[in-house]
C-alpha cells in the first residue's frame, strides 16, 4: 500500500486556453513522511499576494501568479522564461488533513507541510 | 583469463508496472535505488540538468538586464561575476533528501551583447528570481565584480 500514489495529480486536461489564462504547471516533489506529506513546489517569481492555495473535495490546488515587474519599453533578446501563472493540482482524496496544512514561500519556493488525516495514519489495533 | 559475468538487476523484470514516479509500494530494493538515483541526479523535481536554469536577457538604451530564474537558492551562494564579456552566474541551494542534505549549483555563462560598464553593475534576488542589471557602454577589460544580493 504506498500513500505516496493517493497524492496525485489529477488529470486536468493541460489544454491551452487563451493566453491571459494560460497557466502551466510547477515543477513539484512530494515526500511521504510518518505523518505527513512534505510538499516542495518551485514558483519561482511568485510571492505571498500572488498565491493561493486552496483545498475541496479532496483536491488541493496551488496558483502562483508572477509578479513580474519589468519596466517599459523593455526589448526581449532572448526568453527562455514564461511568464504563465503556475497551476497545480493534486488529488489527494482526503488522507490529508485540510485543517491542519502548514505553508511556506521563501525565495520562490513553497514549502507545504500536508499532515495526514487520522484515518490514513497507520492503526495499532490490539487483541484483547 | 578470468570472465565474471556480471548482470544488473532490471527494474522491469523484478517489478510490475512502474507507478508515477517511479515509486511502487513492496517492489523492492532495485526501484528504490533506481529512484533514489534519479531524484540525486537530477536534483530538485529535474531542474538541475546539468546545473542549467532559465535565463532571459531584456535591454533598454540604459542597462541590459539578464533575468535567472534560481528559485530557493542560498543568497550568500550566489555569485555574480564579468569575464570576458559573459556574466557567469553561479548559485547553490541546498537540498533536504531523507536523512541527509546535499548541494545542488547552479551555474552559467550568458554572453552579453554590448560592452557594459561592469562597475555599475547591480543585482536584486526577490521571489527566486535574480535580476541582473549591466549599465551599457565601454569596458575595456574583463573584471570580477563581487555583487551584493539584497
Amino acid at each position: 500500500m504506498s500513500f505516496f500514489n493517493t497524492l496525485a495529480p489529477s488529470s486536468n486536461g493541460s489544454c491551452a486556453e487563451s493566453d491571459a489564462t494560460a497557466t502551466r504547471r510547477p515543477r513539484y516533489e512530494v515526500v511521504e513522511t510518518e505523518g505527513s506529506y512534505d510538499l516542495t513546489v518551485s514558483l519561482p517569481g511568485v510571492a505571498k499576494d500572488g498565491l493561493e492555495i486552496s483545498d475541496e473535495a479532496g483536491e488541493l490546488t496551488i496558483t502562483g501568479k508572477r509578479t513580474a515587474k519589468l519596466p517599459e519599453g523593455l526589448e526581449v533578446l532572448h526568453r527562455e522564461t514564461s511568464d504563465a501563472a503556475f497551476k497545480l493540482v493534486l488529488t489527494h482524496d482526503n488522507t490529508v488533513d485540510a485543517g491542519k496544512i502548514e505553508a511556506e514561500l521563501k525565495d520562490g519556493v513553497l514549502r507545504l507541510k500536508l499532515a495526514k488525516a487520522e484515518s490514513a495514519k497507520p492503526r495499532k489495533i490490539s487483541v484483547s | 583469463m578470468r570472465f565474471i559475468q556480471f548482470t544488473q538487476p532490471s527494474a522491469r523484470s523484478a517489478a510490475p508496472a512502474v507507478r508515477f514516479g517511479g515509486r511502487f509500494g513492496g517492489a523492492g530494493i532495485e526501484n528504490e535505488i533506481d529512484w533514489l538515483f534519479g531524484t540525486a541526479l537530477t536534483g530538485f523535481a529535474g531542474t538541475a540538468r546539468g546545473g542549467q536554469f532559465p535565463v532571459d536577457l531584456y535591454e533598454d538604451k540604459d542597462n541590459t538586464y539578464v533575468r535567472a530564474e534560481l528559485p530557493g537558492a542560498n543568497r550568500d551562494a550566489i555569485n555574480v561575476e564579468i569575464v570576458d564579456g559573459s556574466l557567469s552566474i553561479q548559485a547553490s541551494r541546498k537540498e533536504k533528501s531523507g536523512e541527509g542534505e546535499n548541494t545542488v549549483s547552479f551555474s552559467r555563462l550568458v554572453s552579453i551583447p554590448d560592452e557594459v560598464q561592469a562597475d555599475k553593475v547591480s543585482a536584486a534576488y526577490e521571489n527566486g528570481i535574480l535580476t541582473v542589471t549591466l549599465p551599457r557602454k565601454e569596458e575595456a577589460k574583463p573584471k570580477k565584480i563581487n555583487v551584493a544580493v539584497n
